[in-house]
């Protein structure tokens, strides 16, 4: 299929179905019709390796669209492997693409946030958004055009100057349809001066064997001295389809941290374009990838700094079973004038079969001079002296595997500085490894399912 | 040292005009410029070649015709008009020379102010010198020495006459005229270059070297050079590159290819430094180079080793085919780009056969308002067990104006392999320049210093009659008063 006949049909789904006029998504919507043709045109095929992570390949399926805003009922006691849900937090989910708030966060309950769907937004705010969703309207991805043309819903977070919030603000998306449906996702973060947020994005799918596409775009604003974090745990099922893209303009001594775990999924491609144009800014990306089975997990980072004395940091590690795929494609642009730049990039690699296939391209483009970059990269496997060893103390050769493998990734996790995450990732990831994170009914944690009234 | 003065020196140090910039006079037999299938019978006829060749060369420029001009590198190339160049051009003859004294004396006096006297490299270095001056060989020298071992070493339309099974067996079987767009215009094109053969158990004895000039204005050079290392063999191959001042862009398009059976070894070496154009990028080699070996063997062994300081655009990317069970790849690279030029170079390890080991080690500088770029592929197959690779890429940076960038690809499909790719850039810091202004060196030798410092890894790994040159090249690029 070609990239016109992949982008294109969702142009005609558009015209077909969507009517509305009024309000800053419909605008967004129009304005993304329009650029799509030229995008469509322009589109060059992306050089990753890996075939089907390819946009148009993401995109070729013909997907439905919610665009009449059927409720879609999802049971999170069905859809929460990983525990998560019980962590103290503003909790919000996002069945198919529609926004439900649950009660742990009335409008005002924290002083200096707005945090809620993008569709009742009124006024300053409601004016504040649209110029960001409108301001990185990318002409250059026909997947983020579409992303924008099939918007009807989204979340808007916003912390005024100062504010600082204390609990996490978690999102968990759902993929409830029961037939192929393509998912259109956005969440705005604009962070006003000062501010400090934490955000925690949970995927998931309810429906085992229904092909989904979840296509997520995120801005964040981080403004002055501000600091946002998003943590991003993707679990959902072999037929998934993610298509994930992030992007993130920083400002001066304003921070971000970006981190991504895939536990479970099908087809997974996750871009990150982060843009360090202040002063002092800095970046914390870090990524970790769990793939059995014919998984595959495609992350690529753009990071691009334009301002002096910039700091940033990269960390990818993926554990690759069976005939798993992964592909990291990482590039770090310093532009002239950029002085003091310290960058630093790393992707590591445990390749468990023989079957499983790892692609890697750790790019760096450096216009000035006064920089400290480096960037490393390995593919390798599990040391096997370290295995007989752990063996002639009795220890199973799978159960050294899975020690060493979660050893492997326990950096990742050890990076993130939200403690009750980190604990929980600790577990997660030794289930995803135990395989026991497959179903509720295996789970270690005895996690409470919420009651499906809540939505 | 404040700032503007540290960036002074460092300006001054790097702005030193190309000292080899002289022409040589010879008369050059020259067709009018232009390519048709009428061009190139005329060269095969102009060469004497069999049918075969003909028809090889007519299937290359076939394919040419119907291949986009590749942009996926990191270089602002200017179109070029394939139809205004001349494809061919050779000395011409007066009467076959018998001693030094009948070569024409342009032509000696030529390679003395390159610092490379033929009679004195003949008597004392112990060197073969195949030295091809617009593409078709001259004058070879140590031939007889060579024959009696068995080696053959000549320029490719002599090896076309006297060895057409072996040329025909080896010809377009690592680089085919199909691999890419430059690879099909020589193939078309190619005037003339070496050949290689190292028969069965033998170590050649001597280096062999060749170098290269491209002289006449408006010629595009297309040399094929075909190294064939059979069983248990050894050779070692310098190419050694200068090229006079020129207001004209050149076109530089040549093929290597090597085969290296069981057991053998290649170390192919190279020096380039071909016109790069004035301080403003007016002028200058386009260099666009298809280097390729096939490591057929088992346990065989190949080594890139290359110093590229010259050129206004490079555009070269040595690689090896690790086909053979334990095979070896090396490749050791310094790319020194300043003022205008541009520079993507790197290589590709392919790992076919298993237990295949590869290292990869790549240092570039850059200067003024340069363009330097590393690209790499690391393949492991997917039935190649137990392979590995280490690759470092180093990037040094002079100025604020200049780039430096790093394109590596890896791509492991078997789980028993361990590939690992290092990457740093950075800028002479000011304390290693304090350190040595401390201990009396003067800031335009520090930098020298450590530029050469910086490079001595890979300046290691070159021969020894070739190390020397090269650290002049790397110093006249650089640092122009310096060394």
């Amino acid at each position: 299929m070609t990239p016109a006949e992949a982008f294109g049909q969702y142009l005609e789904l558009y015209k077909a179905a969507y009517t509305a006029k009024d309000g800053i998504l419909s605008r967004l919507n129009a304005s993304c019709a329009a650029a799509l043709p030229g995008a469509i045109e322009s589109y060059s095929t992306e050089s990753t390796d890996i075939r089907e992570t390819r946009t148009p390949a993401l995109f070729a399926p013909d997907y439905g669209v919610n665009a009449g805003r059927i409720e879609m009922p999802a049971d999170p006691a069905k859809s929460f492997r990983c525990g998560v849900p019980k962590l103290n937090s503003l909790l919000a989910i996002v069945s198919y693409d529609i926004f439900h708030a649950t009660d742990t966060m009335t409008r005002g309950a924290v002083a200096g946030l707005t945090y809620e769907s993008l569709r009742t937004l009124k006024d300053a705010e409601a004016d504040d958004a649209e110029a960001i969703l409108m301001k990185s309207i990318d002409t250059s991805r026909p997947d983020v055009l579409v992303n924008g043309l099939l918007l009807q819903d989204g979340i808007f977070i916003h912390t005024s100057a100062g504010t600082i919030v204390e609990k996490a603000l978690q999102i968990v998306n759902i993929d409830a349809a029961s037939v192929p449906m393509l998912s259109p996702r956005r969440i705005v973060i604009h962070a006003e001066a000062d501010s400090h947020v934490k955000i925690l994005l949970c995927d998931h799918s309810q429906n085992e064997d229904i092909e989904n596409l979840n296509s997520q775009v995120v801005q964040i604003v981080a403004e002055r001295g501000s600091k946002v974090e998003l943590y991003d745990i993707e679990e959902t099922n072999a037929s998934t389809r993610r298509n994930c893209t992030i992007y993130a303009d920083i400002s001066d001594r304003a921070s971000i941290v970006l981190n991504g775990s895939f536990l479970r999924g099908g087809i997974t491609r996750n871009e990150y374009v982060v843009n360090l144009k202040g002063k002092q800014a800095e970046a914390h990306l870090s990524g970790l990838g769990i793939c059995t089975d014919s998984q595959i997990l495609d992350n690529r980072v753009t990071l691009t700094h334009s301002g002096t004395d910039g700091h940033s940091s990269q960390l990818f590690k993926n554990a690759l079973f069976d005939s798993a795929k992964a592909s990291f494609g990482g590039k770090i642009i310093v532009t002239e004038g950029a002085e003091r730049t310290d960058a630093v990039q790393t992707n590591r690699n445990l390749l468990a079969s023989p079957d499983a296939r790892m692609h890697t391209s750790p790019q760096l483009e450096i216009y000035c001079d006064d920089v400290k970059c480096g960037h490393g990269a390995a593919t390798g496997q599990l040391d096997e002296q370290a295995l007989f060893y752990m063996q002639t103390r009795g220890i199973p050769r799978e159960e050294a595997v899975r020690m060493l493998t979660q050893a492997f990734m326990v950096d990742v996790v050890d990076n993130i500085s939200f403690e009750v995450l980190r604990q929980r990732l600790h577990i997660l990831v030794e289930k995803r490894l135990n395989g026991t994170s497959g179903s509720c009914d295996t789970c270690a944690t005895a996690c409470h399912p919420q009651s499906p009234e809540q939505l | 040292m404040n700032e503007n003065k540290e960036n002074k020196v460092i300006t001054d140090a790097t702005e030193g005009e190309y000292k080899y910039g002289f022409t040589s006079d010879i008369d050059t037999d020259i067709i009018p410029p232009g390519l048709s299938e009428d061009v190139i019978r005329f060269i095969s006829a102009k060469k004497h070649e069999p049918d075969w060749l003909l028809d090889f060369r007519l299937n290359a420029y076939r394919h040419w015709l119907t291949l986009p001009v590749p942009q996926w590198a990191h270089l602002t190339i200017p179109p070029i008009d394939y139809q205004a160049i001349s494809y061919y051009a050779a000395p011409v003859k007066r009467n076959t020379p018998k001693s030094m004294d009948e070569v024409d004396p342009a032509l000696v006096d030529t390679f003395n102010r390159l610092g490379i006297p033929l009679e004195e490299q003949k008597v004392l270095s112990g060197m073969a010198v195949d030295a091809v001056m617009d593409s078709v060989s001259v004058k070879t020298t140590h031939r007889e020495r060579l024959a009696e071992l068995g080696i053959i070493f000549c320029s490719f339309s002599e090896a076309v006459r006297e060895y057409p099974d072996l040329v025909r067996k080896y010809l377009g079987k690592v680089v085919s005229y199909r691999d890419n767009f430059y690879a099909a215009l020589n193939s078309a094109v190619f005037s003339d270059g070496s050949f290689v053969y190292i028969p069965k158990g033998v170590r050649c004895p001597m280096e062999l070297s060749t170098y290269f000039r491209i002289n006449a204005a408006g010629t595009g050079q297309f040399e094929r050079t075909l190294i064939v290392a059979d069983d248990d063999s050894y050779v070692s191959y310098l190419e050694g590159c200068t090229a006079p001042m020129r207001d004209e862009n050149q076109l530089h398009a040549a093929i290597v290819e090597i085969i290296v059976e069981d057991r053998a070894e290649v170390k192919y070496s190279t020096v380039q430094n071909w016109y790069a154009g004035d301080a403003e990028g007016r002028g200058g080699i386009y260099n666009f180079v298809t280097k390729r070996g096939l490591c057929r063997g088992d346990y065989s062994k190949l080594s890139w080793t290359q110093v590229e300081t010259g050129s206004a655009i490079t555009w070269k990317y040595p690689s090896c085919i690790l086909a053979g069970e334990g095979s070896v790849g090396e490749f050791y690279s310094v790319a020194v780009t300043n003022r205008m030029q541009q520079a993507d170079t790197g290589t590709k390890m392919i790992h076919i056969g298993s237990n295949s080991r590869s290292t990869i080690v790549s240092k570039g500088i850059s200067a003024g308002h340069s363009q330097n770029s590393y690209r790499g592929l690391v393949k492991v197959d997917k039935n190649a067990e137990g392979c590995r690779n280490y690759t470092q890429c180093d990037s040094l940076l002079l100025s604020s104006t200049c780039g430096a960038h790093t394109f590596p690809v890896i791509d492991v499909a078997n789980s028993s392999a361990v590939v690992e790719h290092e990457a740093t850039t950075s800028k002479i810091s000011e304390d290693q320049i304090f350190y040595c202004n401390q201990r009396g060196i003067p800031t335009e030798e520090a930098v020298a210093l450590i530029v050469n410092g910086y490079a001595k890894e890979v300046m290691n790994k070159l021969p020894m009659e070739f190390a020397v040159e090269a650290q002049k090249l790397l110093e006249i690029t650089l640092e122009g008063s310096v060394g």
